[in-house]
């Protein structure tokens, strides 16, 4: 006779999924839990981005309808009427909003150690769908980063996560809000790193790149996968043509000037006007908008993707397309300025379609044989004025292939943008974050700053190789007498196989002196080698040597056994103090 | 409690994803909710201006419609039914690029879709581009019909008939009016234009089988029995041109360019003395006629173009008058035809002799190659003259 098993106790009954729960446990550590943690922050960004364009949509058909006509009333007064309401929110609720977003979480990165308030996101969330919902020249975009950015740095501090973890947390979020805002991951990666990380590195790369990838796929769920723009056929056949782009390329960087130039300009007098008139400027410039669409130009009005689709398919005529260019510039310089919530890059984006278009349409008067369509250079040029104006130039060239989806252009976006960038910069040296930033008091950054920096390598501090190079193979009696009449006090030895040492002249002669000449340097030297560095490394990794070693050998990369020179202290200090 | 899940957070990573994946459910489901009705608003939207857009359309406002299109498909962005009307409107007003590229987009998702192809089809033919346009009117003849798969085939087919007679790609156009004709209903209609079409191809023996069927279909169809008699004319088979052109003429009285023809085949099967069922006489008569209008249209034809008539010897032949260009050294096309009239009315008289069986045909040789070259020279001829023509063009199925 069996016994009857024992009832489970409730402890027993939850040991076995607590032991499982355990060993799960072990599998976290910080860096795993990171990346988990970076793809429901996509998750729940591409959430909110989500309900952020259906706020706008929703905004827009409830305040002017499905597609606003001109010389109506109500596209003068709701734009207006919107500015009012926005100006007072921003004044007295979500003093955190102003502006693009994208410095603001630069700025939580950089000072105040990944901290979003949740606030920022509700109030970027409402006041900037109103703002371009009724109708004010600016995009979804930044603000979609912004919100993203601040979901991810609540959850963060939440969690507890470390300082430097929580700090990270804000590019995680920027990325996965950028990236289902423009249904473009890479861009995104690469915009975040390019201007809000403003560095390449590998511990956050994986994080971003994930956050990135499930915000994608929230709002593809959700919104379809549908890219932004229904992309005309676009083929590049002659490489002459590389010519037309290039001009594109020119225009474009003396448009994104011009651009910068009117916001940087008027933003900080703006600011500096009596407070109350903040509460008008808003309204102000909703009302300046509101006139350009009601005396015939409401495309600049919202974000105007539709009216981009258009122009990449020929729609307008290139004086109109120049003309909406001019008129978007003054919308969104007045939007901006005006401190009213919302983004730049959609109306960049338009800005560059328009004057592709024109730029495209004019050429092919005086070339009608361009095999280029209108709708292609509007195409390129969207992705000119973001290389010009927001100075990404990586972006700008993966933003236009992502939205295309036509790697046929890549040749002609490449040069153009390329262009664009370099006339950008020699107009303007200093980007147009960077400005906004500094108009703001704080100092942040930059990645173009970093890339033009001069850095000190190893070889401007390395000094010739001496004359006598002893190897380990030689008896003392023939080292010593190859170095008596040396003015030299320290000789580098070749050691075999492979590797450096060095020996010091008194060594050398007292243990020839003492009757060891027949024993062989290397016998005597000690066995680990010297650390070694190559030409091209930076000076920086030399100084954690030359304090140690009296001499540090510099040696080829294919061959370590040949010298190229060697560094010392004083040549490495005397590199770093030297006036320039 | 709280307390208790909040060591937790704060302890165990598991319990922190338990919970973020539960609050991800529940935004997940939250957001959907929010979605699929706005989703449903949207779509109710869309559906009252694309309504909206159609009736435009009718009243014929397609720069209207067009707006309403694109408000509706800014409620329903993939909708391919919006799509399509807008591309459909734009290519209407003549907004090609445009148009393509929407119906471009349509395409790419359903390739082998009939409506999208027979749509982009149009786009090329506007741009009267006839290789592209070929491309989709076969895809479209060839492509998925979500209704009467049969008849849009059949009505794609005949646009492209119709795009390729207007391009003058007349070969092209025989050869799928052929394959069109093969699959055409047992409808007198569709067979009717498929007749009509096969005229404008030029292929009148073809175009003639077409009215036949519809005949056979619809015996007293006037049209048909005008284009029967139209293309039996044109093919050179006069009586059998004059039988339907007869009937024709007996359906609708009115018809006035049947009656015409009529006319010129009983004048062609009075004139023409190969004819069979005649006796020699009326033959030799006919010869005889027919040789002396030739040689009036000539001396009016040479008086038309200015030309003097001179007394000239050619060829060898003393005595022989010529008419000759003034100041022209070489004689004239109408002055050797004038040079063998002469000589060929010497022999005239001998037209009767039962040895002379070459006589007739080398008369009537002249007598085509003078109405021939006068009609060249000075213009289509009228009367017994252009019977001749006729004649001579279509020698051998005259007396069909």
């Amino acid at each position: 006779m069996t016994a009857a098993p024992a009832p489970a106790s409730p402890v027993s009954r939850f040991r076995a999924p607590r032991r499982l729960f355990e060993a799960f446990e072990d599998v976290f550590d910080e860096e795993r839990f990171f990346l988990i943690l970076s793809v429901f922050i996509g998750i729940f960004s591409g959430l909110a981005v989500v309900c952020f364009r259906l706020a706008i949509d929703w905004t827009h058909l409830a305040l002017l309808g499905p597609l606003p006509q001109p010389h109506s009333l109500k596209i003068i007064i709701v734009p207006a009427l919107a500015g009012l309401v926005v100006a007072v929110l921003v004044m007295h609720v979500f003093p955190a909003i102003r502006g693009s977003g994208v410095n603001q979480t630069k700025a939580a990165l950089y000072i105040f150690n990944g901290y979003i308030p949740f606030r920022t996101a509700v109030g970027k969330f409402l006041c900037a769908a109103l703002a371009i919902g009724s109708g004010h020249s600016l995009g979804p975009e930044d603000p979609s980063l912004q919100i993203g950015a601040s979901l991810a740095s609540v959850l963060g501090r939440q969690l507890q996560l470390s300082r430097e973890k929580l700090r990270l947390m804000a590019p995680v979020g920027a990325a996965a809000g950028l990236a289902a805002a423009f249904n473009a991951p890479i861009s995104a990666v690469l915009f975040v790193i390019e201007e809000v990380i403003g560095r390449w590195s590998a511990g956050i790369l994986g994080s971003v790149v994930l956050s990135a990838v499930a915000s994608v796929v929230v709002e593809r769920w959700f919104l379809g996968s549908e890219p932004l723009f229904r992309i005309p056929v676009t083929t590049f056949k002659r490489p002459a043509e590389l010519l037309a782009y290039a001009v594109l390329g020119i225009t474009g960087g003396v448009a994104a000037v011009l651009f910068a130039k009117a916001i940087v300009f008027l933003r900080p007098r703006l600011k500096a006007l009596p407070r109350w008139t903040q509460y008008l400027q808003p309204a102000v410039a909703g009302l300046l908008i509101g006139l350009i669409g009601y005396f015939g130009f409401p495309q600049v009005m919202g974000a105007g993707y539709d009216f981009m689709d258009q122009a990449m398919h020929g729609q307008y005529i290139w004086q109109l397309l120049a003309l909406l260019a001019l008129l978007k510039i003054v919308a969104t310089t007045l939007s901006f300025v005006s401190g009213t919530p919302g983004g730049m890059f959609a109306p960049t984006l338009f800005v560059g379609a328009m004057l592709g278009g024109a730029v495209g349409g004019l050429e092919h008067i005086f070339f009608p044989h361009l095999t280029g369509s209108v709708g292609t250079y509007a195409l390129v040029g969207m992705g000119v004025l973001f290389a010009g104006f927001l100075r990404a130039p990586m972006t700008s060239v993966f933003m236009v292939l992502e939205t295309s989806g036509n790697y046929e252009i890549i040749v002609p976006v490449i040069v153009a943008n390329t262009v664009a960038y370099l006339v950008s910069r020699s107009l303007q040296p200093t980007p147009i974050f960077d400005l906004l930033t500094r108009q703001d008091g704080l100092e942040l950054p930059s990645l173009e700053e970093k890339r033009e920096e001069t850095i000190l390598r190893v070889e401007d501090a390395m000094l010739p190789p001496p004359a006598i190079i002893l190897n380990a193979a030689d008896y003392i009696d023939v080292a010593a007498r190859r170095i008596e009449d040396s003015t030299q006090t320290i000789f580098p030895v070749r050691l075999q196989p492979s590797g450096w040492s060095v020996v010091h002249r008194d060594l050398v002669l007292r243990l020839f002196k003492e009757g060891k000449g027949e024993h062989t340097l290397g016998s005597l030297l000690s066995p680990q080698p010297l650390p070694s560095l190559f030409p091209d490394l930076p000076l920086d990794n030399a100084l954690r040597y030359v304090q140690t070693y009296p001499i540090v050998p510099v040696v080829n990369r294919a061959n370590p056994l040949k010298l190229e020179g060697i560094i010392s202290s004083q040549s490495v200090f005397a590199k770093y103090g030297a006036p320039k | 409690m709280f307390q208790k899940v909040a060591q937790l957070i704060q302890r165990s990573a598991v319990f922190v994803l338990l919970l973020l994946t539960l609050a991800a459910v529940a935004a997940f489901a939250a957001v959907n909710h929010l979605v699929t009705r706005y989703n449903l608003n949207q779509q109710a939207r869309g559906r009252r201006l694309y309504a909206q857009g159609h009736a435009d359309m009718d009243a014929g406002n397609p720069n209207l419609a067009i707006e309403e299109f694109r408000a509706a498909l800014t409620c329903d962005r993939t909708n391919p039914q919006y799509q399509l009307s807008l591309g459909r409107a734009l290519r209407d007003t003549g907004r090609l690029d445009e148009a393509e590229s929407y119906l471009q987009s349509l395409w790419e998702r359903t390739p082998e879709d009939g409506t999208i192809n027979l749509a982009l089809a149009r786009v090329a033919a506007r741009r009267g581009n006839l290789d592209e346009a070929t491309r989709y009117y076969h895809n479209a003849m060839y492509g998925v019909w979500t209704d009467d798969a049969d008849a849009n085939r059949r009505k794609a087919r005949f646009e492209f008939i119709e795009f390729l007679l207007q391009k003058n790609a007349l070969l092209q156009a025989r050869s799928e009016l052929v394959a069109l004709a093969a699959f055409l209903p047992p409808d007198p209609a569709p067979h009717l234009r498929a007749a009509q079409l096969l005229m404008q191809a030029q292929d009148y023996l073809d175009a003639l089988a077409e009215y036949e069927k519809v005949l056979r279909l619809d015996r007293g169809n006037p049209s048909a029995l005008a284009g029967a008699g139209e293309a039996a004319f044109q093919s050179g088979h006069y009586r059998t041109a004059h039988g339907y052109l007869q009937g024709a003429i007996n359906a609708n009285p009115q018809d006035v360019a049947s009656r015409a023809l009529h006319d010129s085949a009983n004048l062609i099967l009075e004139t023409d003395p190969f004819i069979h069922r005649i006796s020699d006489a009326e033959r030799n008569r006919r010869i005889s006629s027919d040789f002396d209008n030739a040689g009036q249209r000539l001396a009016a034809c040479a008086q038309q173009k200015d030309v003097a008539l001179t007394a000239a010897t050619t060829g060898g032949a003393p005595g022989l008058a010529a008419v000759a260009r003034p100041g022209s050294a070489a004689p004239s096309p109408l002055a050797q035809l004038n040079a063998r009239w002469l000589e060929m009315k010497r022999q005239m008289p001998h037209l009767r002799s039962p040895g002379e069986t070459d006589l007739p045909d080398a008369i009537m040789d002249l007598v085509f190659q003078i109405e021939q070259q006068t009609s060249a020279e000075c213009g289509e001829p009228q009367g017994v003259d252009e019977a001749l023509l006729l004649i001579s063009r279509n020698r051998e199925a005259a007396d069909q």
